[in-house]
């Protein structure tokens, strides 16, 4: 997977789209391929400082909380972190943050900030592009 | 049987992608040829460890269950094994090596793999010294005896037969390219 790169939207907010994201990116980067995430709307909620630490469950599913401390699955602050250390690029949305009132220091350490046309042109050759 | 390797990695009960996460961590600091042991609880490792290996070029050697726990063996990518050109002038190809197998002669085999390699698949009968262990167990090999030295693709069994033959062996033969392409019979974990 050397010289593969993965390009990865990540629009949505809840605790299940969030381990979608990171072990997909996570899995990509430890497997040698150039990683980045595009955080737009709720999907900044993943990597905002607070709320990525406790993500909401979708709406009835709550009791599969206990399912993810049996399976022992990383926090997703743990899998932020780990993606950071891989060198998985995070870039927050400039126009979702703007509509949201938010600065760049609400976030996790080690973001960049951009917009749509800064996704575009690092996805433009990528081998893989996936939507969450 | 036993299986030796240069490290061992404890992923036991963390979830995907946790550990191929650490085994990538955990290979990066071996040397290039070194074997890892990731024991593992994850009933998806076995095939991500594989669709891991290759992706990065790393060898997968094969899995283990013991008890609850999955130890998957792998080995560092080499590139010098798979660019290096033979220098020991002698050799043999897999064809005349399984003519000689299959025949009614018993014939000696010398495998220099990591013994993790060897375990997990090797020709019958083949004696198993690894090439890093070479210079100090060659004695337990007969002089006098046809000795046919494999490997994976014919670069450590290149290696092996210069060193032989610096040790006075004279019947020393090097099977090329080796057990990456082995079509016959095998023994061992499978």
């Amino acid at each position: 997977m050397v010289n593969t790169k993965v390009a990865i939207i990540a629009a949505n907010g809840g605790l299940f789209d969030a381990y979608k994201v990171f072990n997909i990116a996570s899995a990509a980067a430890a497997s040698d391929a150039e990683v980045g995430i595009f955080f737009t709307f709720e999907g900044l909620n993943l990597i905002h400082k607070e709320a990525h630490k406790n993500l909401p469950l979708p709406e009835g599913k709550e009791h599969f909380q206990e399912g993810f401390t049996k399976a022992n699955v990383p926090s997703i602050e743990e899998l932020v972190e780990i993606a950071q250390e891989m060198d998985v690029k995070l870039i927050a949305c400039q126009m979702t943050m703007d509509v949201m009132s938010l600065e760049k220091d609400a976030f996790v350490e080690g973001i960049e900030v951009g917009g749509a046309a800064t996704f575009i042109e690092y996805a433009k050759d990528a081998d893989i592009s996936l939507t969450f | 049987m036993s299986i030796t390797a240069n490290e061992v990695l404890d992923a036991k009960g963390l979830a995907c992608p946790m550990p191929i996460v650490k085994t990538k961590k955990a290979i990066t600091n071996l040397e290039a040829g070194q074997v890892i042991e990731v024991q593992a609880t994850d009933k998806g490792s076995t095939a991500d460890m594989k669709a891991w290996a290759e992706s990065t070029g790393n060898q997968y050697l094969g899995t283990i269950e013991d008890g609850d726990v999955l130890k998957h063996y792998l080995r560092k990518a080499s590139d010098i094994e798979e660019k290096a050109e033979t220098k020991y002038e002698d050799v043999l190809n897999l064809d005349e090596l399984r003519n000689k197998v299959d025949g009614e002669e018993s014939i000696s085999v010398l495998d220099v793999r990591e013994s993790a390699e060897y375990a997990f698949g090797h020709i019958p009968g083949a004696v198993n010294i690894p090439l890093g262990e070479l210079e100090e167990r060659f004695e337990e090999l007969n002089k006098d005896e046809e000795i046919h030295v494999i490997c994976r693709t014919g670069s450590r069994s290149d290696l092996a037969a210069q060193k032989l033959s610096e040790k006075g062996f004279k019947h020393v033969k090097n099977v090329v390219p080796g057990m990456s392409s082995w079509e016959g019979q095998t023994e061992g974990n499978q």
